[in-house]
């Protein structure tokens, strides 16, 4: 089988299940399905290689430090809540 | 009341902390603030791309903890816990602003259309090593184009993609089928997908 030939509807019901397969959420013998169609279907492989790229991008984002004027706030913040409560419960 | 993990069904690392300020030790709260507070920053950040609604997310969440932790029944992992309320609490924020309009990512949009131009090989962008190519301008291009996703789908992805929960606990937390979780997951990876490859694209 060629891309040219390639059968559209199984190409279909490949690209479905793409972020399954990234996430090895399929029972092995969709996997293989799936392993042996990207091995013979250029443009489902690329697809495949470019979504798979797009989530690792996404996994590989960095933190950002959270800025020091914010974690003051929110520990003044805190602490007038508990406070608050400390004196309730007694 | 002492902890005692036996009587769990889950092992958190979590559990022993909420329990001391469930027992009345209020001053362990800054403990709790000081292991989630970057976690919840960055999450407001993806979800609202704007650096005050971010504080306002987390200030308004840990709030929330405070006055709901006495209701925690240790059947779900605290972080767990916690997101869901800061998912509601983001969710409930953004309906009061105006916002990116909710629509429906359909799968055939991502579809390549039969005219359209299909490369004869994998791109480069998509072969050569991750940390060459991961640079503070595409990780600011990838933020973007997160925030432009509609919030049920932006919601999904960011909590299994970004934060790094699985199907089944981003599922928990949106209080949806797994299902569900999966078919907005591959909408919005196809979605990022599409604008990384019109990124791409201008470098040829
Ligand atoms: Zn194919």
């Amino acid at each position: 089988m060629t891309s040219d030939q390639h059968d559209h509807s199984h190409c279909l019901s490949m690209f479905q299940k793409l972020s399954e397969y990234i996430d090895n959420e399929l029972d092995e013998m969709t996997c293989r399905d799936i392993e042996r169609h990207v091995e013979e279907c250029v443009p489902c492989k690329i697809c495949l290689e470019t979504l798979k790229r797009t989530v690792n991008l996404c996994k590989k984002l960095e933190s950002k430090p959270v800025p020091e004027s914010v974690s003051l706030k929110l520990k003044e913040f805190i602490q007038s809540m508990s406070d608050g409560r400390s004196i309730v419960q007694k | 009341m002492m902890y005692n993990p036996d009587r769990r069904k889950i092992q958190d690392k979590d559990f022993e902390l909420v329990e001391a300020i469930n027992s009345g030790r209020f001053e362990l709260f800054q403990e709790l603030v000081k292991r989630y507070e970057q976690k919840l920053y960055n999450f407001g950040l993806r979800m609202c791309g704007d650096v005050c609604d971010a504080e306002d997310l987390v200030q308004d969440t840990f709030l929330n903890v405070f006055r709901y932790l006495k209701d925690f029944r240790y059947e779900t992992k605290f972080k767990n816990w916690l997101y869901r309320i800061a998912t509601s609490t983001c969710i409930k924020k953004r309906r009061k602003s105006k916002f990116a309009p909710e629509r429906e990512l359909s799968l055939d949009e991502f579809w390549p259309k039969e005219d359209a131009h299909i490369p004869d090989a994998v791109p480069e962008w998509a072969q050569i090593p991750l940390n060459k190519l991961l640079n503070v301008e595409l990780s600011n291009t990838i933020r973007n184009a997160i925030l432009e996703l509609p919030e049920k789908y932006r919601l999904v992805i960011v909590l299994r993609d970004l934060e790094g929960f699985s199907t089944a606990e981003t599922a928990q937390i949106l209080n949806l089928k797994p299902s569900n979780i999966k078919v907005r997951l591959h909408r919005a990876r196809l979605y990022l997908r599409d604008k990384l490859k019109g990124y791409f694209a201008h470098d040829e």
